[in-house]
């Protein structure tokens, strides 16, 4: 069967632009992951008969423990990726890469978004992390074929994170450190995630936050029934509450070579929040006396991962909402394979942006971001 | 009298503290006495026309970071430098009126003048 024609048209629109995705997925095993562990860890994991992916999907998917099945019932698929039935390959990658158009990756452990959560103890956080780094360095990662990673921060355990910090210093394959903002108790803002933030400022190493909290957070206990939900509410709140608590805490001013990204949440929550922020810093400045200027100036600093860009808004509310962040402050991301993942041709289809701001958000802010 | 200047009250019935209101070109200017000094600003807060002028005179918090992982040290500073409106807490350089969270934001000041005993509100600095 020939290529259908839009298709086709879509392939080479796509050809005449170098794409980086700065959130890309990579749906490892627990198996394999474990092969890393140190013990007791290893020894607990392989005896819990726990699947080699994890929580299992079907089981959610009519009593869920998270809010149901994010593949919607059967509704999505996935071509080019082993997700959700199967764990990822390392071949797999590129073929997914391909398949949408992406030309360089920087990949997120997918587990991980649930771990952070994790209240029981920081311990089990760490012994997964560090495994993580040691598995995608050993058998996924190649940055020669413009693969990358970003390191799981287990910020819970500043030790051990400080580790990890010191284990991919200089490292090629590593891009950058990401710390996931669902469930961080206290926010990471606080005092105590200081010592991190000092470490990536002195690597030049991006801090990448990345969100969740659909099925992880307070609003499945709270009664929420939905994905659709707690999907909305949670990947927005987690990222909207770690961007206050580092900004009025004064991260950006303690740190202010550090590079920072957040991903996941799309770009329209952003002018809501920096113009509430701001509402509220005129009357009460003296909450953030480390600030310099107004807190939606320190936002709009931050670098943004696009996805999920909100296409079918109003083009004008859209426009405004780039144009108030600012299209050299974001960075494609695909979150490939997940749910909900954007192409490329989301940020080339916008009709409000010039070519340079498409190649910017395409691939060159990212390769600035990530010295790539 | 001297021109343009607008007679307020004697300098020996100000107390600290008092606030005293005169119209200045049709603006209704507040004058106070904070810790000595006199001071004027337009009483209509930038943010939503509150009565700024009667608010609270304080002292302003600085944060200074000293190391990582330490508390951000607070410190007041020596004098009360700032004014609040008591509508919402925007808050004021009370010398020089600039928003303390945008210096951009600017509360309108005037001079003050003591004449022969009379303190008086002069131009809008």
């Amino acid at each position: 069967m020939s290529q259908p024609e839009t298709e086709s048209r879509r392939a080479e629109d796509l050809d005449s632009y170098h794409v980086i995705d700065c959130d890309c997925h990579y749906m490892e095993s627990f198996t394999d992951v474990a092969e890393y562990m140190d013990e007791p860890w290893k020894t607990k994991f392989e005896g819990s008969n726990f699947d080699e992916k994890g929580a299992k999907q079907n089981l959610s998917s009519f009593f869920p423990f998270s809010t149901g099945d994010r593949q919607a019932h059967g509704k999505i698929t996935r071509e080019h990726s082993s997700y959700p039935d199967s764990p990822e390959t390392p071949e797999r990658i590129r073929e997914g890469m391909s398949s949408i158009g992406v030309d360089e990756t920087l990949l997120i452990s997918h587990l991980i978004l649930a771990g952070a959560g994790t209240t029981a103890d920081d311990t089990r956080q760490s012994a997964f992390a560090k495994a993580y780094v040691e598995y995608m360095s050993e058998e996924v990662l190649d940055p020669d074929d413009g693969i990358y990673g970003l390191a799981p921060i287990p910020y819970a355990d500043i030790d051990a994170s400080l580790e990890i910090l010191e284990r991919i210093e200089g490292s090629e394959a590593y891009a950058g450190a990401c710390f996931v903002t669902a469930g961080a108790t206290p926010p990471l803002g606080n005092r105590k995630y200081d010592p991190l933030y000092e470490r990536c400022e002195d690597m030049g190493l991006p801090a990448v936050f990345h969100t969740g909290g659909a099925g992880l957070d307070e609003y499945v206990r709270g009664g929420y029934q939905e994905m659709l939900e707690t999907h909305t509410l949670g990947f927005l709140e987690s990222n909207m509450s770690q961007i206050v608590s580092l900004v009025v805490q004064g991260v950006p001013e303690k740190f202010p070579d550090l590079d920072v990204a957040f991903m996941e949440s799309g770009v329209t929550y952003l002018p809501s929040l920096i113009t509430r922020l701001d509402e509220e810093y005129l009357k009460r400045p003296e909450e953030a006396p480390l600030l310099e200027k107004e807190p939606g100036e320190y936002i709009t600093d931050f670098y943004y991962g696009t996805q999920p860009l909100e296409v079918s808004a109003d083009p004008e509310f859209l426009e405004k909402c780039v144009k108030m962040v600012g299209p050299e402050q974001l960075m494609y991301a695909s979150d490939y394979p997940h749910w909900d993942y954007d192409r490329p041709t989301t940020v080339i289809d916008l009709p409000f942006l010039s070519e340079d701001e498409k190649r910017g958000i395409l691939s060159e802010n990212a390769a600035e971001v990530f010295g790539l | 009298m001297s021109d343009g200047l607008v007679e307020v009250k004697p300098a020996d019935a100000f107390e600290n503290g008092d606030r005293e209101f005169v119209q200045v070109d049709g603006t209704e200017v507040g004058v106070m006495q904070v810790e000595e000094e006199y001071y004027a600003l337009q009483n209509s807060c930038l943010h939503d026309g509150g009565p700024v002028c009667t608010g609270k005179t304080h002292r302003k918090l600085l944060g200074e970071f000293t190391e990582p992982g330490k508390r951000v040290e607070r410190t007041y500073t020596d004098e009360e430098c700032v004014i609040s409106c008591p509508w919402h807490g925007w808050s004021y350089d009370i010398e020089t009126g600039a928003h303390l969270g945008n210096e951009d934001l600017k509360l309108p000041t005037y001079e003050v003048v003591v004449e022969d005993g009379v303190v008086y509100v002069g131009d809008r600095k």
